[in-house]
């Protein structure tokens, strides 16, 4: 049913976009693309995006649209279902581009992405991508904004929390999908420069394994201070759930694809995560802006926004901004030039995500925060407070 | 030794709720001829079943287990009479493609009503028993000691009762069965029941330590298919064992050797013991 109603509301977009296309200088409507999962397993993750990007369209089209070159517009928003795979993501890219001119296109996954980095300079549209791969913007595609800051910009403050409350021995027990891999491979490395050790490897399928108990007391047989896990929250909390219950008195390091929040719902409470260190839950997160940003979305959603939410809705309002700094809403290159600018001036209500710049390659930079379980409760950190 | 032995606990665990499902499998069988696809579905609704009567309608998880079951057992029974039965003169091809069918109308309809995302049942029984060294999830001992019970009451049922009798004289020869005066529909309607209930109880126990979603079955129906191979397409004994083989294959092959590698012993233990034993272990038991 969902995914019927999915497909009316696609297939009603569709031709409400085309119906704009052909007035657009009457009705002066930004489209703005986007394709990601919006049916199968990954149906949740992709919405939980998507209306990020509703929720600024509105607030922006209720308030009068912006203001570019003395003329008002409004977006819209298009949304098309990929259904998580490369190749439907940059099929999307392409008509989303033809059929509605979208200056940028959207999509929440690196596979995605990469694809549509094959063409979307050519095709003169800016890509949005939604994922930490540093990878993401080391090939010099001048049109790629990636939203949130490298995950690289973890690693140290893990370890520095980690290291100096368990100790040194590590184990790895983190996915074996690419994105854990491109997380082990930073994460591994830089423990031991700090002067740590791993004493056991083992990355499990998190998504694929009926059961993690034997490969849980594999890793705890080399008796580690410290467990680096993740993958998907639910099963990253089964482990972790499981290496408490084999006796394991340590921290956790908790790759950023694992929200502590969602973890704590699967383990009953924080009790069992206490010591552990991850990307600070949205909700657990009391800076002004972020805090009127969560209540703005309670009222609208009816729930807790996550962060891919708070990232997609700063990043729509600066390329709102973006588009005013660069007088112009169809000109990809000028706008993407103005993002950094365009972060750099929204107030802290309209950037929950705190994005401060955007890196000449088209990376964000933010301040970052982690989030420490202590007592029981999520703590926030700033990473600078480190040291790193 | 400690942890040899939680070893032979992880490979008990796994192996009981392997041969729950497989069992059920391998009944059906002896009715369809086919390996019944949909099976791993019916477990998937079972979890969901056991969920939804605990979460929201606050049942106790022994009643949730019983509901769960009556209602599986129900769904089974329809898809017997729905699309098996109608069927039974067509080609089997037609039967695996009803069953696929089935597999994904189930999928999709809880997606549906639930959405894709994980849910969890809360653990009953959250406590920890430590013997010894040994740290056993008191879940885990609930479930070997719940699904050797189980498998021991059907052994009773279908070798001490004339009820049991009549679907081991079915799944042997329809023919003959039907020439001796058994009803043909009532044994169907029965081992259809019997099956969807070990599948609904096998996915409520396993439910507590794992996570609940649409696409739960795929894994587990792969690992019964393998185990129905390996101990003979339609043998009760041969479901038994291969579930154990290769529950403890996992769970020894996961720690001494690396979780990565888990399935592979798992399927290469399955080729070497059918280059020795094409017919699996116990060949075709009830349909000798």
């Amino acid at each position: 049913m969902a995914l019927w109603k999915h497909l009316v509301h696609t297939a009603g977009a569709v031709t409400l976009a085309a119906g704009f296309a052909s007035v657009a200088s009457a009705q002066e409507t930004v489209n703005i693309g986007y394709t990601g999962p919006l049916s199968g397993g990954a149906a949740l993750y992709g919405k939980n995006t998507l209306v990020g990007l509703e929720m600024a369209a509105k607030e922006i089209n209720d308030a009068g649209g912006f203001d570019v070159g003395g003329k008002k517009y409004k977006f819209n928003i298009v949304a098309l279902d990929d259904k998580y795979s490369p190749s439907e993501a940059a099929v999307n890219a392409k008509r989303l581009k033809a059929q509605n001119n979208t200056p940028m296109v959207f999509t929440p996954h690196s596979g995605g992405a990469f694809a549509i980095q094959a063409f979307n300079e050519q095709d003169n549209f800016i890509l949005g991508a939604y994922t930490s791969v540093p990878n993401m913007t080391e090939r010099g595609n001048k049109l790629t904004l990636r939203i949130p800051p490298s995950f690289a910009g973890y690693v140290q403050p893990f370890i520095n929390v980690q290291m100096k409350t368990f100790g040194k021995k590590l184990a790895m027990a983190g996915g074996d999908h690419d994105y854990a891999k491109a997380w082990a491979q930073l994460f591994g490395p830089a423990w031991t420069k700090a002067g740590g050790q791993i004493v056991a490897e083992n990355p499990m399928s998190y998504n694929k394994d009926t059961d993690f108990y034997s490969g849980v007391s594999r890793v705890l047989a080399a008796s580690p201070d410290v467990l680096f896990i993740g993958g998907a929250s639910e099963p990253t909390a089964l482990i972790a759930k499981q290496a408490r219950e084999l006796g394991f008195k340590g921290g956790f390091a908790v790759m950023d694809q694992a929200k502590l929040d969602e973890m704590a719902a699967v383990t009953g409470g924080m009790d069992m995560l206490e010591g552990s260190v991850g990307v600070l839950p949205l909700i657990y997160d009391k800076r002004p802006g972020t805090e009127s940003f969560i209540a703005k979305f309670k009222k609208l959603y009816d729930r807790n926004p996550g962060t891919e939410a708070s990232y997609h809705y700063s990043t729509l309002n600066a390329v709102a901004e973006a588009m005013k700094l660069a007088g112009s809403v169809s000109d990809p290159k000028a706008i993407h030039a103005k993002l950094s600018e365009a972060y750099g001036k929204l107030p802290p209500e309209k950037n929950p995500a705190r994005i401060t710049s955007v890196d000449e390659r088209g990376g964000t930079n933010a301040n970052i925060v982690v989030g420490v379980v202590k007592g029981g409760k999520v703590e926030t950190v700033e990473a600078a407070s480190l040291g790193q | 030794m400690n942890i040899f032995f939680q070893q032979v606990l992880n490979g008990l665990t796994l192996g009981s709720v392997y041969a729950l499902v497989a069992l059920g499998l391998t009944l059906v069988y002896g009715i369809l001829h086919i390996p019944n696809f949909a099976h791993g579905a019916l477990y998937m609704v079972g979890a969901y079943m056991a969920f939804y009567l605990v979460g929201s309608l606050g049942a106790n998880y022994w009643v949730a287990m019983a509901g769960a079951a009556l209602i599986v057992a129900l769904l089974a029974v329809l898809s017997d009479r729905l699309i098996f039965h109608r069927l039974r003169n067509a080609p089997p091809l037609h039967d695996m493609i009803a069953a696929i069918g089935l597999l994904l109308f189930l999928e999709a309809g809880i997606q549906a009503i639930w959405g894709a995302e994980f849910h969890r049942l809360a653990p009953p029984y959250p406590q920890i028993v430590r013997l010894f060294d040994l740290v056993a999830p008191a879940q885990r001992l609930i479930i070997i000691a719940a699904a050797f019970g189980l498998m021991f009451v059907l052994h009773l049922f279908l070798t001490r009762t004339l009820t049991g009798s009549t679907i081991i004289a079915m799944a042997q020869n329809r023919e003959g069965a039907s020439l001796v005066g058994i009803d043909a529909t009532k044994v169907s309607v029965l081992t259809f029941a019997i099956s969807g209930a070990l599948a609904a109880v096998a996915a409520t126990l396993f439910a507590p330590i794992n996570l609940i979603y649409p696409s739960m079955g795929h894994l587990v129906i792969m690992k019964a298919f393998v185990i129905i191979i390996l101990g003979g397409m339609g043998s009760i004994p041969g479901a038994i064992v291969g579930g154990l083989v290769i529950g403890f294959a996992e769970s020894f092959g996961a720690f001494y050797v690396s979780t990565n590698y888990k399935d592979i012993i798992a399927f290469a233990l399955l080729v070497l013991i059918l280059s020795f034993r094409p017919q699996g272990l116990f060949p075709s038991g009830a349909r000798a």
